[in-house]
């Protein structure tokens, strides 16, 4: 008795009742400051490839080119919202969350270095590499088959019969070569340093 | 032959009170349970062979992604075993800042333990209080990093956010909520008749048995480890004047109290990391080498170690990660368990030394 008499007492409040009947949780916002995918700002891509060979996700981001124009494409199923690519891009062309605030806030960047290594006991020097290189091929347009080039300018060519790396500043980390190498001697190593201030900016 | 067995009871690897597949074989005697045998592996992800040959950018999102409730502390211990081959150092104020981060995540972690302790000895009201503070917890995580779970915060030589001004004034009104908020449920836990009878004197492992079965974390502390905690021996910590909870029951509920406790712990770490805050940058930049090298860091769980080798790129040659969780489920079902005097004591007892199957078979 005693019970039925507190429940009563306790739920014919109006003030209960009407929260019963007209209570409603706040809408479901996403805050401002949640890495959601990348998505493209007004700035042109200039087509480096930052976005792509920082991302940690395979396929997260890819640079498509379309008639005149690079654009950088974000596959929601792949990537996983780390950020890093709006982070990497140096013009701006991604935006996620807060993240192009505060980093242009603080100055804040990463910088990569790629580095080719060459194992010559599993090298059979076929050329592969040296012929699918995008560089190589934009370099020196004759640069076909086995591999060899007459430019001085390309990043590697067969040269006596092994590979030989000229200029290794010019990679890009793109790994075409990794791929396209059957006995994987070739190795690109994306080097990633996070930095701040005057360093980021030059 | 005199049969001391009656049933082998199976209790998993699907069960309603497990948060992950694990399978406990209890051999029970009427009621009274003899032994338990634990048998993991319903999980396995070979993550550490998915880590070999790739640089930092890359391992550092796999590590976190090992442990789900933790990711904070793996993110943390992976980057200062980096840190400490490649000899990089970190600006004043990004350390401090990782320690904010990594003390929040150790408070949703171990709400999170707690509430599947409530959840498990059924008082679901103190379970479902408790998981309504963790998003206050959450909510400032996101506020911080981005995001709520796998944050990816820390890189060598810094972390990736600043705390603006205006946020740490919200995450230290919000941390005042949550203290208050938790004040309250440890008032609960800590009077509440019925939750003292599911929970003291049960499941009870001294401090010989502890030191012997080598367990870490809340589980050895609650036992009464002295110098248990790995964050004594982390020089933010040390600067930061911190001290170790310790306390002597060995029971369930010493290993519940021990979490609570260094919630508000943690809360202080936090309130003195914001307010002392140094000025100054949060990246100092570097490059990760080649070298070998093997790093702990405490977990909410206990000591996590990280042994890697790198090549002259900073990629990661061979790793191997030991996870906290091992030693606690087998101490767990040799020390804590064995004897117990029902299954329902099996279940709230294994629970309550916060098994983290993930992590464990990574």
């Amino acid at each position: 008795m005693r019970s039925i008499i507190y429940y009563v007492r306790e739920f014919l409040r109006p003030e209960w009742l009407k929260k019963f009947f007209f209570a409603k949780t706040a809408p479901l916002a996403t805050p401002s400051y949640f890495k959601d995918y990348p998505s493209l700002t007004e700035k042109e891509c200039t087509g480096c490839f930052a976005c792509m060979m920082i991302c940690p996700a395979p396929g997260g981001i890819v640079v498509l080119a379309k008639k005149d124009e690079w654009v950088p494409t974000v596959y929601p199923g792949h990537c996983i919202r780390c950020g890093l690519c709006v982070e990497a891009c140096p013009e701006g062309v991604l935006t996620s969350g807060r993240i192009l605030d505060v980093t242009r806030r603080d100055k804040t960047a990463f910088s990569s270095w790629y580095r080719l290594e060459v194992e010559d006991a599993l090298c059979m020097r076929c050329g592969n590499c040296c012929v699918s290189c995008p560089v190589n091929r934009q370099v020196d347009p004759q640069l076909a088959g086995t591999g060899t080039s007459s430019s001085d300018e390309v990043i590697m060519r067969i040269e006596g019969g092994r590979v030989r790396i000229l200029h290794e500043e010019k990679c890009t980390g793109c790994k075409t070569c990794e791929i396209n190498c059957p006995n994987s001697a070739i190795r690109v190593a994306r080097m990633v340093e996070g930095v701040q201030g005057e360093e980021a900016e030059a | 032959m005199k049969k001391t067995v009656d049933v082998s009871i199976p209790l998993g690897p699907v069960h309603p009170c497990w948060k992950e597949p694990v399978r406990l074989k209890c051999e029970t005697a009427g009621e009274r349970v003899l032994r338990v045998e634990v048998e993991l592996g319903y999980m396995k992800k070979g993550i550490e062979r998915i880590m070999r040959g790739r640089p930092w950018q890359e391992v550092m999102f796999l590590a976190e992604r090992v442990c789900g409730i933790c990711s904070v502390i793996h993110n943390m211990v992976f980057i200062e075993t980096m840190e400490e081959i490649s000899d990089i150092a970190v600006p004043p104020r990004a350390a401090y800042l990782r320690v904010i981060v990594n003390e929040l995540d150790r408070i949703a972690s171990h709400i999170l333990a707690n509430f599947s302790y409530c959840y498990t000895i059924e008082h679901e009201t103190l379970a479902m209080y408790l998981l309504n503070t963790r998003e206050i917890v959450l909510d400032n995580l996101e506020r911080i990093t981005g995001s709520r779970v796998n944050t990816a915060y820390m890189i060598p030589g810094g972390v990736r956010f600043d705390l603006l001004p205006e946020d740490a004034v919200t995450v230290l009104a919000d941390l005042d909520k949550v203290e208050e908020e938790m004040r309250r449920h440890t008032r609960i836990f800590e009077t509440g008749p019925l939750i003292a009878l599911r929970s003291k004197g049960i499941g009870v492992m001294d401090r010989e048995e502890a030191i012997r079965s080598h367990t870490v974390g809340p589980t050895a502390r609650a036992s009464g480890v002295p110098d248990s905690d790995l964050r004594l021996r982390h020089p933010t910590y040390q600067a930061l004047g911190f001290e170790q909870i310790t306390r002597t029951e060995g029971d369930n509920f010493a290993r519940i109290m021990v979490r609570f406790q260094e919630i508000f712990q943690s809360i202080d770490l936090i309130r003195k990391c914001v307010t002392t805050l140094p000025d100054g940058p949060i990246r100092g930049g570097g490059l990760c080498r080649a070298g070998e090298g093997s790093h702990s860091g405490e977990a909410p769980r206990g000591e996590l170690t990280y042994t890697i080798k790198t090549d002259e790129y900073g990629r990661v040659l061979d790793i191997a990660i030991r996870t906290p969780s091992i030693m606690n489920i087998e101490a767990c079902a040799h020390a804590m368990i064995a004897d117990a005097a029902s299954i329902a004591d099996v279940t709230s007892t294994f629970i309550s030394s916060d098994p983290c199957v993930a992590c464990n078979e990574r």
